[in-house]
């Protein structure tokens, strides 16, 4: 491997998201196959995933590598349009928690994870409204749509975002998640959505499911 | 008016004065320097009017230091709430420790220790129990979170509605979907009554429009603030405990200055309820004793600004069951934060994270809360208690001090009795089934639920009250926020006899 990868690759396990942003720039400077930055920074944020699993990494490792990645990848993802190639990333992501709730935690760590798993995740924040999710599904060509909802209160604001894909003819093209302290399997299956878990090592596993990767 | 308990000694300080200082400068900084985030136009005005340098696009307050101090010299150390009956009011502040009854959201099955959603006749019991619990001085958030049946907009005024007719004591109205404007109305129409309102922060450093509202109809309604934050230590504060307290005081500081810019000299008391986040699963470490440590740090910060300081760590435990486990969680936070000089400990009923209470778990509490109280009122000593005649006339064996006046007189005043605890000798515990202390609990929720009446609401202040209920009714139905089988099923309780007494 070339040292801007290994470099690249380094700076992601150490959750060091400057020089993350340093190395992809290298990667450029020098030509590096954008593909071959992409697998490097992929593997890392794996390794990453894996230990979390094993129990020898923690949270602050897994959002701090993910932070890392996401600093990076918009200048590699920015050189493989240039070069009309094709990443294979497991799918497009939009997150966000909906609107009404400013609750975020949980669904940082769904973000984080999803990353580490290799999806490509459009985080788009807290108070979401369903218009907005529409926008950023179309702007990213999103696959799975990631809702999350802390309270019983905004619990009902997914059945209005499912509605309104509905409406806009967008619910056959993206799988609805839904989570969070509100949600319950029950919920989730009364109001449409394509796939529920209580935790989010859990909606990895649904993410890959809905996809079939 | 509800006396509560007396701290009679000084209070733990786990900073010295200089570590003391540097946090207060800390906060003082963060305030000046990074500012809050005010999402609300009519408060970013008041902010700018007051003279804080208030940044509009990005909707940041940042506020030079003598406006913090001035607000905070504003607020009054000691306040006085009524309740509905003169014997309940309530004088936050000073020595003073209340306890309240925790904000759990449903009650649990004490087979599965699953959370459900509580009855309508749950709901009443438990405020009529809490009526009756002895350590139970007035009344948080909730619990529960409305009953089974009602549509989620309606949850926390139904929930309000509940505690009126239940109990006696002052209560705290939460908030949802702007259903303040009713809740004030509810609490003036009983003259003479007065509640607090739940404000909140919303970590790290800001507040949200519906959040910022709330200061505003409360305070304009001159309803005393109970202003809360939440912030987890690692997620949405540093993860130190001195950085955490800095971010947290700032936020709770802010509130204050917010709420004495609306209303001077307006009655406030704040809140602690710093958890570290479970490096895991990303949930909140209830129970944790970082939790504990923390609370002991904010009341000492907060005496020194002279504003009455509340604990919430001591309410939810990590444990999910009635158990060991939430039986240390919960009292060694509830001892620590009393010592510390905390003046109001939300405590009893709640079990895991905010999301259960139950009365058994109320019951329990009551005797930590008990046994807390007699500490805190520490030891008399004078010539009657330390009894020298009396040592003097009883000698030694074979004396006994049993029998004595001395004893009878004192005893009770001396030694406080749990009501729910196994206290037997083993052979006697053998010999009558083996109780323990939830047996203990369940026999005496019997008894208080079938002894206790709380007095009810008068019947003209029934009828406004419900008036007002029938009022929110229409007007969240109109907004289209209750569906038709949703409102089907919540008539059909409503119309029912179970409604609203139960009994
Ligand atoms: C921390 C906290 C806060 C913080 C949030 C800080 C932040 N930046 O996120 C603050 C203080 C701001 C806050 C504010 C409020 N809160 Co709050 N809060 C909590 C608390 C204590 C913990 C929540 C949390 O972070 N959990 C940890 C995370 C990791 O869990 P999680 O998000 O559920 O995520 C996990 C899974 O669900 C899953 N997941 C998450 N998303 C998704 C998505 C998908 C697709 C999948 C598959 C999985 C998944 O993955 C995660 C990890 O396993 C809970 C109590 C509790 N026991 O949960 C109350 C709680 C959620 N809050 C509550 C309330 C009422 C409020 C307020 C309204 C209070 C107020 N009156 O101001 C405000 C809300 C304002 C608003 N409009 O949103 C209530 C909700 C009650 C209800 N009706 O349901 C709770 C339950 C407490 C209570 N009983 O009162 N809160």
């Amino acid at each position: 491997m070339s040292e801007v990868l290994e470099e690249l690759r380094k700076s992601i396990l150490e959750y060091d998201a400057d020089r993350a942003e340093e190395y992809a720039l290298r990667s450029i400077e020098e030509k590096v196959d954008p593909l071959k930055s992409f697998e490097a920074m992929t593997k890392a944020i794996n390794e990453i995933g894996e230990g979390f699993k094993k129990g020898e990494r923690w949270l602050p490792d897994l959002v701090g590598g993910a932070d890392a990645m996401l600093r990076a990848a918009p200048i590699i993802e920015r050189e493989i349009k240039k070069r009309g190639v094709k990443r294979q990333s497991l799918g497009v992501v939009v997150a966000g928690t909906v609107f009404g709730d400013i609750h975020s935690i949980g669904k940082t760590m769904v973000c984080a994870l999803l990353s580490a798993e290799g999806f490509e995740v459009h985080d788009i924040g807290i108070n979401v409204r369903a218009d907005e999710y529409i926008r950023a599904i179309d702007e990213n060509g999103a696959e799975i749509l990631v809702l999350s909802a802390l309270m019983t209160t905004t619990a009902p604001e997914m059945h209005k975002v499912i509605a309104f894909l509905v409406e806009k003819g967008l619910r056959d093209r993206v799988k609805v998640m839904v989570g969070g302290g509100a949600i319950t399997e029950g919920f989730a299956k009364n109001i449409g959505a394509d796939g529920y878990d209580p935790t989010a090592p859990g909606a990895v596993k649904v993410a890959r499911s809905l996809v079939g990767r | 008016m509800t006396r509560g308990f007396r701290r009679r000694f000084r209070p733990l300080e786990l900073l010295s004065e200089e570590q003391c200082n540097e946090v207060h400068h800390g906060m003082l900084e963060v305030l000046e320097k990074t500012g809050v985030l005010v999402d609300h136009e009519r408060a970013l005005d008041l902010f700018r009017d007051k003279g804080c340098r208030v940044d509009f696009d990005n909707k940041r307050v940042r506020m030079p230091s003598y406006i913090v101090e001035e607000a905070l010299q504003k607020a009054p150390a000691v306040f006085t709430v009524r309740a509905r009956d003169g014997k309940d009011d309530i004088v936050i502040g000073g020595d003073t420790v209340y306890f309240t009854l925790f904000p759990g959201m449903d009650t649990v099955d004490l087979d599965t220790w699953e959370p459900r959603s509580p009855t309508l006749r749950e709901h009443n019991e438990y405020i009529a129990l809490s009526d009756a619990l002895p350590n139970c001085h007035f009344l948080a958030c909730y619990p529960y979170f409305g009953y089974k049946g009602v549509p989620e907009v309606l949850k926390i005024l139904e929930g309000i509605a509940v505690k009126l007719r239940n109990t006696t004591m002052v209560q705290t109205c939460c908030y949802s979907h702007g259903c303040e404007r009713f809740t004030v109305r509810m609490v003036e129409a009983i003259e003479g009554m007065e509640a607090m309102g739940a404000t909140h922060s919303a970590p790290p450093l800001s507040f949200s429009r519906e959040m910022v509202d709330t200061y505003f109809t409360y305070l304009e309604a001159d309803f005393p603030l109970w202003i809360g934050g939440g912030p987890v230590l690692g997620g949405t504060t540093p993860v130190t405990i001195a950085g955490s307290m800095v971010v947290s005081n700032a936020e709770m500081v802010a509130a204050v200055v917010l709420s004495e810019l609306i209303r001077p000299g307006a009655r406030v008391m704040v809140h602690d309820y710093a958890l570290p986040i479970n490096m895991r699963t990303g949930s909140p470490d209830f129970g944790a004793i970082e939790a504990v440590m923390h609370q002991a740090v904010f009341n000492q910060t907060w005496r020194r600004y002279g504003i009455p300081a509340v604990s919430t760590n001591a309410g939810p435990v990590s444990s999910k069951k009635i158990d060991f486990q939430c039986g240390y969680e919960k009292a060694f936070a509830a001892f620590s934060a009393a010592i510390s000089g905390v003046n109001v400990i939300q405590f009893s009923g709640g079990l895991y994270g905010e999301l259960a209470a139950h009365p058994l778990q109320a019951i329990l509490d009551d005797d930590i809360a008990g046994m807390v109280g007699r500490y805190l009122e520490g030891v008399s000593v004078n010539a009657d208690t330390m009894a020298l005649d009396l040592i003097e006339d009883v000698g030694p064996i074979p004396g006994n001090y049993v029998g004595r006046a001395h004893t009878r007189e004192w005893w009770q005043r001396e030694f406080f009795t749990p009501k729910a605890a196994d206290r037997l000798p083993l052979p006697e515990w053998l010999k009558t089934g083996k109780k323990d202390c939830l047996d203990y609990a369940r026999e005496r929720l019997e008894e208080l639920l079938s002894t206790h009446k709380p007095k009810r609401l008068a019947d003209e202040q029934e009828e406004k009250i419900e008036g007002i209920m029938r009022e929110a009714r229409e007007y969240y139905r109109k907004k289209g926020l209750i569906g038709d089988s949703e409102w089907k099923e919540y008539m059909a309780i409503i119309e029912s006899d179970e409604y609203p007494y139960s009994r």
